[in-house]
C-alpha cells in the first residue's frame, strides 16, 4: 500500500521501533504494538522489566497470546515460571476455571481460562501479571479476579506500556496516547 | 478423582511425564504443553535449530502454543519470524484469510494474517514451525497462507509428529509421538 503511514516512535531498553497508528474503532486509533514477531524488542522489554519485577514474585501470569512471548522472556532472566491464561477453553483441559470479561474497547465479551495443572501453580503463590500494553484495564481486571478466585496474590503487574489514560497501578516502561483516527 | 494416567516423553535432556488424554473412544494421545515450559521450550529450539535450512530467511507459526518455541528458535538463528492468528484482529487491515479442513471436530478454524506481517515474506524463504503435528491439517493452511503471500515454503519443522507420517507431506520432526 502507498502512501505515508502514521507512526509513533518508541524506545524500549534502547531499541526503537515507530509502531503504526492504526484505527481500532469509531473514532479511536492506536499505536499498535506487536511483540509477536519481534524478537529484538522482546527480550528488550524482558531485559527491562525483569529488573522491575516486584519483591517476592513466585509465578507470573499472562493472557495469551501477544504477551506470550514477553512473559516466556522475563521467566527464562528471571527464573520465576509463568503461566498463559488462554482466551478459550480447549477440550483437553482437566477442571479448568474460567471468568468472563467484557472489554470496554469492543463491548465484547471475552473468556479467560486456567487450566486446572496451573491453577495449582498459582493457588497460595504471590503472582505477578505480565501483559504487552494496558490500556483501559478490562482484561486485567478479569485476570485479578480470576487468580484471586482460585487462590492466588497479585502482587503486581508488568507492562510495556500503559496506553490512553496514565495509571499507577502497572510498572511499565512508557506510555501511548490514542489517536484520532485518520479521514 | 481417580489419578490421572501419565506417559514419558523425552526431548533431548528434558524428560516431562504428560497426561494421557482420551481423544476418541479407545484412543490416547500424549498431551505435550510448552506454553509455560521454559526449559522444554528452550531444549526443543536447541534440537530443532541444526533442522533449519541455511537459505531460511522468515520463521512462520499459528498462535498460541508454538509461539514461545519459535521465539527462541528465531533468536536462536537470528532470523524474523511472524505469527498467523486464530481470530480476526480489530487492527487488521485487509489480511490474508485461509480456511483450515477440519478433519474431526467439525468446527472448522480460520488463520489470519494481516498485510503488514504478509508483506514481509514476499520472496522470502519461509520455514513452517510447530510444536506438535498430527493430521497436518493446520500446517497445510499454513503452507497455502505464506504461498498466497508471496513467501516460498523451503522447510516444515516440528518437535512432535503424532500418528503416521503423510506421505504426501513430510513434515522434519524430531520425534515421533504414540497413539495408545
Amino acid at each position: 500500500m502507498l502512501g505515508v503511514v502514521r507512526s509513533y516512535p518508541v524506545e524500549i531498553g534502547g531499541v526503537r521501533r515507530e509502531l503504526p497508528i492504526v484505527k481500532v474503532g469509531e473514532g479511536v486509533a492506536v499505536a499498535l504494538l506487536n511483540l509477536l514477531g519481534d524478537t529484538e524488542l522482546t527480550e528488550a522489554a524482558a531485559r527491562e522489566l525483569a529488573k522491575r519485577l516486584p519483591e517476592g514474585t513466585e509465578v507470573l501470569v499472562t493472557p495469551e497470546v501477544k504477551a506470550v512471548p514477553l512473559a516466556h522472556a522475563i521467566s527464562v532472566k528471571t527464573g520465576v515460571p509463568y503461566v498463559v491464561a488462554r482466551k478459550t477453553a480447549k477440550p483437553y483441559m482437566i477442571n479448568p476455571v474460567s471468568r468472563e470479561v467484557v472489554s470496554i474497547t469492543t463491548g465484547k465479551p471475552q473468556l479467560l481460562v486456567l487450566d486446572g495443572a496451573d491453577v495449582e501453580r498459582i493457588r497460595g503463590r504471590k503472582v505477578t501479571i505480565v501483559d504487552d500494553v494496558v490500556s483501559t484495564g478490562s482484561t486485567l481486571k478479569g485476570l485479578k479476579e480470576l487468580i484471586e478466585s482460585v487462590g492466588g496474590e497479585v502482587v503486581g503487574v508488568l507492562a510495556v506500556f500503559t496506553e490512553g489514560d496514565p495509571r499507577d497501578d502497572v510498572i511499565a516502561l512508557g506510555h501511548l496516547p490514542l489517536f484520532k483516527p485518520e479521514e | 478423582m481417580t489419578a490421572l494416567e501419565t506417559y514419558p516423553i523425552h526431548v533431548g535432556q528434558v524428560t516431562r511425564h504428560v497426561p494421557l488424554v482420551e481423544t476418541l473412544p479407545g484412543m490416547k494421545i500424549p498431551l505435550i504443553e510448552f506454553l509455560g515450559d521454559v526449559e522444554l521450550t528452550r531444549e526443543a529450539a536447541r534440537l530443532l535449530a541444526p533442522k533449519l535450512p541455511e537459505e531460511t530467511e522468515y520463521l512462520v507459526t499459528t498462535e498460541c502454543s508454538p509461539v514461545p518455541l519459535v521465539h527462541t528458535l528465531a533468536e536462536e538463528t537470528d532470523r524474523g519470524y511472524v505469527v498467523a492468528r486464530k481470530r480476526r484482529r480489530a487492527y487488521m487491515d485487509d489480511p490474508l484469510i485461509q480456511e483450515v479442513p477440519s478433519l474431526t471436530l467439525g468446527s472448522s478454524e480460520t488463520l489470519w494474517l494481516d498485510r503488514r506481517w504478509a508483506e514481509r515474506l514476499l520472496n522470502k524463504k519461509v520455514a513452517l514451525v510447530s510444536d506438535v503435528v498430527s493430521s497436518g491439517g493446520t500446517m497445510k493452511a499454513l503452507e497455502k497462507l505464506v504461498t498466497k503471500a508471496g513467501g516460498h515454503v523451503v522447510a516444515r519443522l516440528a518437535v512432535f509428529q503424532q500418528g503416521e507420517p503423510k506421505e504426501d507431506f513430510e513434515v522434519t520432526a524430531l520425534y515421533q509421538l504414540p497413539i495408545l
